[in-house]
C-alpha cells in the first residue's frame, strides 16, 4: 500500500504511457509487416500510400502461385505435428521415471541430455548431410526432418515435464502401484490427467521450437521436405520489388504461431531457463 | 517386474537416442577434422574419400589457426553475442521494471511485448532488412528521404532559409554494406530477444520480496537505491541465466547473416564452417571442433547453475 501511495500524480499518468510508448514501438514490426500485406507490391513502396492506401486480399490469394505457399506450409505442419508427438512419446515416460523413480544418477543424465542442446549445429553440419544423403538415403524426408526436430527439442521436452511431474504428489503415484496398475495404466490414467496442464503447454511450446527451427530444416531438405523456413529464407526479395506479397506470406508463415506464443508465456519461462528461474 | 527395471525402460530411448544423435556426427567431425578431406580435387583424387591414409593429425587445425578468416570470425561471433547480450539485457531490465506496476492495458501491453519472440527467424530478417532498414525502399529510405524534402522546402523559406541552408542533406545507411552489416544483425536480434529478458526479469521480479521493499520505502530508501540495493540483487541469477542462455543460442546465428549479407561483414563461426563445408570438409570440421570448444565454455557454467536447483 505504502509504495502505491508514493507515487506521485505525474508519474500515475506518465508510467502507463511510457509502458505503451515502449509495447508500441516493440510490436512495431509485426504491425507493419501485417499492414503492408494488404498493400499492392506497387504500393507497397510509395510514400504516399505509407498509411493510406486501398486494402487489397490479393497477395494472400496469390500466394501459392507466387510462392507454392501451401506446399511448405503442409510441411510445416507434418514435420512439427510429428515431431512434437514423438517427443512428447519418448518425453513422457522418461521424465515420469526420473521424477518418480530418481537413482543417483538422475540428476546427471538431466545435466547431460541438457548439454547436448548446447552442441553448436554447424559444427555437425557435414556429417549429418553425409550421413542422411550418401549413407542412409534419407536427405530432404519428412522422416528425417521429424526426427531431427525431435531430437533437438527432447531434452527441453524431458526437462519442462520433469519440473511438472515433481509436483505432483508422490503418494498418489505410489498408490496406483499397490493397487497394481500397469506403469502404461499408471501414466495413461493417472500421470496424464493430473498433469494435463503442463503436458499440454509443453506440446504446445515444442510445436513453436518445431515451427520456427532455421538451422537443420534448411540444411538438410532441397524441395519435398521444405519448410516455412526455408521458403521465407529462399525469396528473400533483395531490391523490395514484392515488399507486399513477401509481407503476406510472412504474416501467413508466423500469424498463427504468435498467437499460440501468447497462450503460453509462463510456460517459455521455465522451459527456456530450466526451471531455474521462478 | 522389479523396482528397479521399469524405471529404467522407460528412460532407454530418450537416453540411446540422445546418446546417437550426440555421438555419432560429433565422431564424425573429430574424425575428419584429422584428416585431409576435400569434396573436389581434380589433383588430388584420393582426398575426396575419408580414408585413414590421408592422416594429417593437426594440420586442419594449424590451417584454420593460421587463417584470416578464422579470427575475423571469432571477432564477429564474440561482437555480435556480446552487443545483443548488453542491450538485451540492459533494455529487458528497464522494462521489466516499467512493466511491474499495474497499469491499465498492462495485459495487452505483455502481449504486445512478447510477440516478437515468436516469429521465426528467416521472417525476422526479411522484414528488417527489406521493409525497415532499405536505404531506399524501406522505412528508413522512405524517413530519410521525407527529412530531405522538408529541408529542402525550409530553405526555400524567407529569411530562415539562409539557416537552412546550412543543415546537411541527410544520407540513408545501407545495412547490407561490409561495415554495417553486422548491426543489423544486431538490432533484428535484439528485437527478438529483449522480449525474452523482460519475460524472465518479470518473472522473477514478481516474486521479489514487497514487505524487504515497504521496509526500506519506510526507512526512506528512493527508488534508485531501492532498485540498485534490492532489485538488482535479487535478479542477478536471473541476468546470469539471461546472458549464458542468450550466448549459446546466438553463438549459432546463421539464418540472420546469410539474409543480411550472406557473411559479408557479419560472418561468424557457424557461417564460416558452412563457407568450408563447401568443399574442405577437413576445415569445416576443425572449425566445428573449436566452435565446440567456444560454445562448451559457457555451457559449463550454465549448466553448473541449472544443476544447483535442479533436486529442490
Amino acid at each position: 500500500m505504502a509504495a502505491v501511495a508514493q507515487h506521485s500524480k505525474f508519474s500515475k499518468i506518465a508510467w502507463p504511457v511510457l509502458a505503451w510508448v515502449v509495447a508500441l514501438i516493440f510490436f512495431f514490426p509485426i504491425f507493419w509487416m501485417v499492414l503492408t500485406s494488404f498493400k499492392t507490391d506497387a504500393d507497397a513502396v510509395k510514400p504516399e500510400n505509407l498509411i493510406v492506401f486501398q486494402p487489397t486480399l490479393e497477395n494472400y490469394l496469390n500466394m501459392t502461385e507466387n510462392y507454392d505457399y501451401w506446399r511448405f506450409a503442409i510441411n510445416s505442419v507434418i514435420t512439427s505435428v510429428f515431431a512434437t508427438i514423438f517427443t512428447l512419446v519418448v518425453g513422457v515416460p522418461a521424465a515420469y521415471a526420473m521424477a518418480f523413480n530418481p537413482s543417483r544418477h538422475t540428476k546427471d543424465v538431466l545435466m547431460w541430455m541438457l548439454s547436448t542442446k548446447m552442441l553448436p549445429a554447424a559444427a555437425v553440419l557435414y556429417p549429418m548431410t553425409f550421413l542422411t544423403k550418401n549413407f542412409l538415403g534419407i536427405f530432404d524426408t519428412h522422416f528425417l526432418i521429424i526426427l531431427v526436430l525431435s531430437l533437438i527439442n527432447l531434452p527441453i521436452v524431458i526437462w519442462m515435464l520433469f519440473t511438472y511431474f515433481k509436483e505432483i504428489p508422490k503418494e498418489i503415484i505410489e498408490a496406483g502401484q499397490m493397487d497394481g496398475v500397469s506403469t502404461w495404466g499408471e501414466i495413461k490414467d493417472i500421470l496424464i490427467p493430473l498433469a494435463w496442464g503442463g503436458v499440454a503447454s509443453t506440446a504446445l511450446l515444442c510445436f513453436i521450437f518445431c515451427w520456427n527451427e532455421a538451422y537443420w530444416t534448411v540444411r538438410l531438405t532441397t524441395t519435398d521436405a521444405a519448410t516455412l523456413s526455408k521458403l521465407i529464407e529462399g525469396n528473400r526479395a533483395p531490391e523490395g520489388l514484392f515488399f507486399g506479397r513477401l509481407s503476406a506470406v510472412s504474416t501467413a508463415a508466423v500469424g498463427p504461431i504468435i498467437v499460440l506464443g501468447w497462450f503460453c508465456q509462463k510456460q517459455l519461462v521455465q522451459g527456456l531457463t530450466f526451471g531455474a528461474v521462478k | 517386474m522389479s523396482n528397479r527395471t521399469m524405471p529404467r525402460l522407460l528412460q532407454t530411448p530418450a537416453v540411446l537416442l540422445l546418446l546417437v544423435w550426440m555421438l555419432v556426427p560429433l565422431g564424425m567431425t573429430l574424425f575428419f577434422s584429422f584428416i585431409r578431406y576435400v569434396l573436389n580435387s581434380l589433383r588430388r583424387p584420393e582426398w575426396t574419400t575419408p580414408s585413414l591414409e590421408n592422416w594429417r593429425g593437426f594440420g586442419n587445425y594449424q590451417f584454420v589457426w593460421n587463417n584470416d578468416g578464422f579470427w575475423l570470425a571469432i571477432y564477429n561471433s564474440v561482437f555480435i553475442v556480446c552487443s545483443i547480450i548488453i542491450l538485451t539485457v540492459t533494455l529487458g531490465l528497464a522494462i521489466a521494471v516499467l512493466i511491474n506496476r499495474s497499469f491499465p492495458g498492462r495485459g495487452i501491453v505483455r502481449v504486445l511485448l512478447i510477440s516478437p519472440f515468436f516469429v521465426m527467424p528467416a521472417v525476422n530478417a526479411v522484414l528488417w532488412i527489406n521493409m525497415i532498414l532499405d536505404p531506399v525502399l524501406g522505412l528508413q529510405g522512405l524517413a530519410v528521404a521525407g527529412i530531405n524534402e522538408i529541408l529542402a522546402g525550409l530553405r526555400d523559406l524567407p529569411f530562415l532559409g539562409a539557416f537552412f541552408s546550412l543543415w546537411p542533406d541527410l544520407a540513408p545507411i545501407s545495412f547490407r554494406a561490409t561495415q554495417t552489416s553486422a548491426y543489423a544483425v544486431i538490432l533484428m536480434v535484439t528485437w527478438q530477444w529483449t522480449p525474452f529478458a523482460i519475460l524472465i526479469f518479470m518473472t522473477s521480479l514478481q516474486s521479489e520480496d514487497q514487505q524487504q521493499k515497504e521496509a526500506a520505502i519506510l526507512d526512506g530508501a528512493n527508488a534508485w537505491s531501492q532498485f540498485r540495493n534490492l532489485t538488482l540483487p535479487h535478479l542477478g541469477r536471473p541476468i546470469a541465466i539471461v546472458v549464458m542462455i542468450q550466448a549459446i543460442f546466438h553463438l549459432s546465428l546463421y539464418a540472420e547473416i546469410e539474409i543480411v549479407s550472406r557473411g559479408n561483414g557479419n560472418k561468424n563461426l557457424p557461417y564460416l564452417i558452412g563457407e568450408f563445408a563447401t568443399n574442405n570438409i577437413g576445415a569445416a570440421s576443425a572449425t566445428g571442433i573449436f566452435a565446440v570448444i567456444l560454445a562448451n565454455i559457457v555451457a559449463i557454467f550454465l549448466l553448473r547453475m541449472i544443476g544447483k536447483t535442479l533436486m529442490d
